[in-house]
């Protein structure tokens, strides 16, 4: 067990149970259970993954849809609890599980950056004074007393993404979030993430984009059904998996 | 040895005890202070009335139940005005079925935040209820101009509203947390709640005078806890009185069992709530 790794994964599953005629309502279940008919279907979505990722690492998930890659994420970023196993993470996170997952379409730019900041964990008074910085980044700043409902979605992209990446974090969860927005804000967005790893940051990230993982991962994992299908040197792993498919 | 913080996380001290539970909560109070104001901006940025809607809700009820059970039913309250009597109870009670939809429909609500952004997710279920609680607090302005308007005045004793004040919020915060689990798995739940809240209302004596419920049928009105708030809060914000010492008893006991009872089986339920999300 290595102590200072950022994150450590060990043995974990998640399994959770949906009742099987999927009831939906109140009534219908106190039906159901009257006639006897209530049955769940035990549904598992991650069996016994295990793996560490050390500082400054970028770890990369690959796998067909369904896979687990964004239960896993969800894990390391707090928001599932494991039903078994171990989760340890060490350091501040930057959730981009889905950017502006906090967004409100009625309120302001500049609401909003406060909001989702302090959603992200922050001081909303700190996120006040840092929000002009931000707009700026974002390429915002004629916008930010506009409510957002009116923002396109590239815009909506570039915001969500200065906020959370505002403060460097030690561990930064991508799940295929930058394959929104236009050009010049994947470009901007990749060039600041390469930044964030050249500075110590560690990466999990999620994508279907091959070439993009053998080139910038130093390590992945195949997930398959929630089960560990192979994990190891990026090259090895992919050309296993396209093999497979 | 760790310490828990936010920048360090164990799924194995994932289940805390209750007393962490709260001062975990304290810890994001920012947060909390800048979902009420989100709740209350975004409310009143969508209806053109903005923050008379607040005022003129309550007024609105009053005028028409007034009219029904005032001049139709010539229901009386001996020495008292029958309006004062009528929209105190209009206001605790709006409070406390705003507030209980209003906390029980937030987990499901926020689902697209929680379900991506670690967030303690009680945080949704205890600004729904403050935020009804700021509304309340403005309610009791046309309530109290009332009370100055027909001759009741104000007494000393309204510096002690805050008490019956907490004590609802504590009631709504922990039941707002029952009815947000139970909407997770049924999505009829709120649809019940609503039911459910009206049922109870009529059970409370908001618009009619406890002399006119029959002998046999008062330990139906004693039983309601609501009629303890009820009872507490009319003493302090016009009668200038101290409510008889059980309506204390029941009021202080039943809110602080709700929230234990509603944080506790919430904060069990969460892992299977989340996965649903």
């Amino acid at each position: 067990m290595n102590a200072e790794a950022p994150i450590e994964v060990h043995n974990v599953s998640l399994a959770y149970r949906l009742s099987h005629n999927r009831a939906g309502t109140l009534k219908e279940f106190a039906v159901n259970l009257v006639k006897g008919q209530v049955q769940y279907e035990k549904l598992i979505a991650l069996k016994d993954v295990s793996f560490t990722v050390g500082r400054g690492e970028v770890f990369s998930i690959i796998g067909p849809n369904g896979a687990g890659k964004s239960t896993m994420m969800k894990m390391v970023a707090r928001v599932l609890p494991p039903t078994s196993g171990r989760v340890i993470v060490r350091g501040s996170v930057a959730p981009m599980i889905e950017l502006g997952a906090g967004f409100n379409p009625e309120l302001t730019g500049y609401e909003n950056i406060v909001l989702y900041g302090t959603l992200l964990g922050r001081d909303p008074a700190v996120m006040r004074e840092r929000a002009n910085a931000i707009a700026v980044w974002a390429e915002l700043t004629d916008f930010l007393d506009v409510p957002i409902r009116s923002y396109s979605s590239g815009m909506l992209a570039r915001l969500g993404f200065a906020v959370a990446t505002d403060v460097q974090p030690e561990i930064l969860l991508v799940d295929e979030v930058l394959a929104v927005g236009d050009e010049s804000f994947q470009r901007t967005s990749k060039l600041r993430m390469e930044e964030m790893i050249a500075q110590g940051t560690s990466v999990v990230f999620v994508s279907h984009d091959l070439a993009t993982v053998e080139q910038i991962a130093t390590r992945t994992l195949w997930l398959d059904k929630g089960v560990t299908k192979m994990i190891g040197e990026p090259s090895d792993v992919i050309a296993a998996y396209k093999a497979s498919v | 040895m760790h310490t828990v913080s936010a920048n360090y996380y164990d799924s194995d001290q994932a289940r805390r005890p209750l007393i962490s539970e709260f001062s975990n909560l304290w810890g994001y109070r920012g947060l909390l202070k800048l979902l009420v104001t989100r709740d209350l901006t975004v409310r009143y940025k969508r209806s053109t009335l903005g923050m008379w809607w607040t005022l003129l809700n309550p007024l609105l009820s009053m005028s028409v139940l007034w009219i029904v059970f005032g001049q139709f039913f010539r229901f009386e309250i001996p020495g008292l005005p029958y309006v004062v009597y009528l929209l105190s109870g209009i206001v605790l009670l709006t409070f406390f079925g705003q507030a209980v939809v209003a906390a029980g429909s937030s987990i499901v609500n926020s689902s697209s935040v929680l379900s991506k952004v670690y967030v303690p997710p009680e945080v949704f279920a205890f600004s729904a209820a403050l935020a009804a609680a700021a509304n309340f607090v403005i309610s009791l302005v046309p309530l109290l101009v009332i009370q100055i308007v027909v001759g009741v005045g104000i007494p000393w004793t309204v510096v002690l509203v805050p008490i019956p004040l907490l004590a609802t919020l504590a009631l709504v915060a922990g039941l707002g947390l029952l009815v947000a689990s139970a909407a997770v798995f049924f999505f009829d739940v709120l649809d019940l709640t609503g039911v459910f809240i009206q049922l109870l209302t009529y059970l409370t004596p908001t618009f009619y005078p406890v002399s006119i419920v029959p002998q046999e049928f008062l330990w139906l009105i004693y039983a309601n806890p609501l009629y303890s708030y009820l009872t507490v809060f009319r003493g302090f914000v016009y009668e200038g009185a101290f409510a008889p010492w059980w309506t204390f008893v029941v009021m202080i006991g039943t809110s602080i069992a709700v929230l234990l009872i509603g944080v506790w089986v919430f904060s069990r339920s969460w892992r299977n709530l989340v996965v649903l999300l």
